[in-house]
């Protein structure tokens, strides 16, 4: 599966390089933000486990014309929002190869990766994701609006019961201010993961983040 | 079908024995010039006197009237019959006062008798384009009037029906005379469709004087080419539109309303936080805040543009109008003239 979507990523990035004339640019995204977690995929009868806390992340990406690839982490160290649980760090990466077939649409695919770390174990999540994003621009380009969905098409984790349905979803709104050469956002996440055959076991993730982007995506 | 081939009989003989008579009438004429030529006088004259015996309908076309006159007159005079030369040549100057014989053809007893016979014969003519164009008031219809000797002569336009309608000149004509007209009535206005009789008439008529000449004017009006009115400018917009005012709202609402059903929607049956209303009304006042910002108003520079080209336009439609009622205002007219007649004695 890893090795389609690798082949995925290739076959969305050469046309990408082949046609773009003229010369890519970078683009980059720093983002400050805080997350809720909520894990139900612990043996039965221990409860429902809820993290929080702040991440710190960014990224990177080689856009040429309408396509892009890019590279994304973020970490932060999550803290138990009830007694009796051990804080934890939440780190993330991403890979994605995107384009953009219409002016207002972006769909993207990589891989996405996901580690909860404690001193004695660490749970970890890769998914494939299929990202769609829409833009509606509210005030032409100067505020734009934006919902994207994404859903894995493999998932993977590292616990007994193995991964489930994986989707997620992100809604904010950007703004650019006049003749500055950056752009703030403000973004609302929402990851939900199920485990497979665990019944009502699920891992759920809020988030939202503040960014700050450089350069045209 | 045996009544029908008789008609047509008949009528082939008639049309038939018409011809031959007119074709007789040019060919006694030939005769008549040969005859003159070979010195042979007596049979000229009786050749030629034939020739011009012919009735309207069969005999000679006026041109050929004059030359067989001119023969004629030569001839009675190289007979001695000095009077029977006046009489043929008094006959072609009342026929065509502007006639000279070829000096290369008569000699100069027979041309110094024609001026001596033109200077005491009156007779006038008038002479007219075939076809003039004009524009009422600005242009002129010319006709020329002449005469054979000093006249005292009357340019008249009268309807068809003989009713006067303006007098153009009255006085002497001395050898020729240019006469113009205006295409309008007493009135002022230019004359309506139909026909007109231009006559030139002697001022005292004599029984041994000048006949009146006439020709037909067949006047008809030709509305004039108005210009179109100029195409009404290309404006800029006034005032911004609604539409992206709501788009932006829209846009902004659906967004926030995004943010806070997201969990519905993707982590169905799941407890989300309260973060995402915060998120959701911040997106949502984004789009509260491109409404206001893109709400409709006036474009004062569009304004101000706008003015400037109606300005312009407004100008070009005056122009226009002034144009197209100086073009109504000059009627064009084209006159058609007919043949050149003899008035009948007594006509209006």
């Amino acid at each position: 599966m890893r090795i389609v979507g690798l082949i995925g990523i290739l076959a969305l990035a050469a046309p990408a390089l082949v046609i773009s004339q003229g010369r890519p640019t970078l683009a980059f995204r720093g983002d400050a933000g805080f997350v809720w977690v909520r894990s139900d995929t612990a043996p039965a009868g221990a409860g429902a486990i809820r993290l929080r806390g702040p991440v710190l992340g960014g990224e990177g990406r080689l856009v040429f014309k309408g396509f892009s690839v890019g590279l994304g982490l973020s970490s932060g160290t999550l803290e138990a929002a009830d007694q009796g649980t051990a804080k934890r760090d939440l780190i993330e990466g991403r890979l994605l190869v995107a384009a953009r077939p219409l002016p207002w649409l972006e769909m993207s695919v990589g891989p996405f990766v996901r580690a909860y770390v404690t001193d004695a174990v660490t749970e970890r999540w890769v998914f494939w994701q299929a990202r769609a994003r829409a833009d509606a621009p509210i005030v032409t380009s100067g505020l734009t609006s934006y919902v994207e969905l994404w859903r894995a098409v493999s998932s993977q984790v590292n616990l007994v019961a193995g991964a489930g349905r994986v989707q997620g979803g992100e809604a904010g709104v950007t703004y650019r201010p006049p003749k500055r050469p950056f752009s703030l956002r403000l973004a609302y996440r929402v990851d939900d993961a199920a485990v497979r055959g665990g019944g009502d076991g699920s891992q759920m993730l809020e988030a939202i983040s503040l960014s700050v982007l450089v350069g045209e995506r | 079908m045996t009544r029908a081939s008789v008609v047509l009989a008949l009528s082939l003989l008639v049309c038939g024995a018409r011809v031959s008579r007119a074709q007789s009438a040019s060919e006694l004429l030939r005769q008549g010039v040969q005859a003159y030529q070979a010195l042979e006088y007596d049979a000229a004259a009786a050749l030629l006197e034939r020739s011009l015996r012919r009735d309207s309908v069969t005999g000679l076309a006026d041109s050929l009237q004059t030359r067989a006159l001119t023969y004629l007159a030569a001839t009675e005079l190289f007979r001695g019959q000095r009077d029977s030369a006046v009489a043929a040549f008094r006959q072609l100057v009342l026929l065509n006062p502007r006639y000279r014989p070829d000096e290369l053809i008569f000699p100069p007893q027979v041309t110094n008798l024609f001026q001596e016979v033109r200077r005491a014969t009156r007779a006038i003519a008038v002479a007219v384009p075939p076809v003039t164009e004009l524009r009422a008031r600005l242009d002129r219809f010319k006709a020329r009037v002449l005469a054979s000797s000093l006249a005292d002569v009357t340019v008249t336009l009268a309807h068809e029906d003989g009713t006067p309608m303006l007098q153009l000149y009255s006085g002497p004509v001395a050898d020729s005379l240019l006469v113009s007209w205006d295409g309008l009535t007493a009135a002022g206005t230019p004359a309506d469709d139909g026909r007109y009789i231009l006559r030139v008439t002697p001022r005292s008529p004599a029984a041994d004087g000048p006949r009146a000449r006439q020709v037909v004017l067949d006047v008809k009006q030709q509305p004039p080419d108005t210009l179109p009115w100029p195409p009404t400018p290309a404006l800029l917009p006034e005032r911004t539109l609604t539409g992206p005012a709501f788009q932006s709202l829209a846009a902004g609402l659906v967004a926030g309303a995004a943010v806070v059903a997201l969990p519905s929607l993707m982590a169905q049956g799941k407890d989300a936080t309260g973060a995402r209303f915060a998120v959701g009304a911040a997106v949502g006042v984004s789009g509260l805040v491109g409404f206001f910002a893109r709400k409709p108003r006036p474009l004062d520079a569009n304004v101000r543009a706008n003015a400037s080209q109606r300005e312009a336009w407004k100008r070009r439609v005056d122009a226009v109008k002034a144009e197209n009622a100086a073009r109504l205002r000059t009627t064009r007219l084209v006159v058609r003239a007919g043949p050149e007649t003899i008035a009948e004695r007594g006509s209006p």
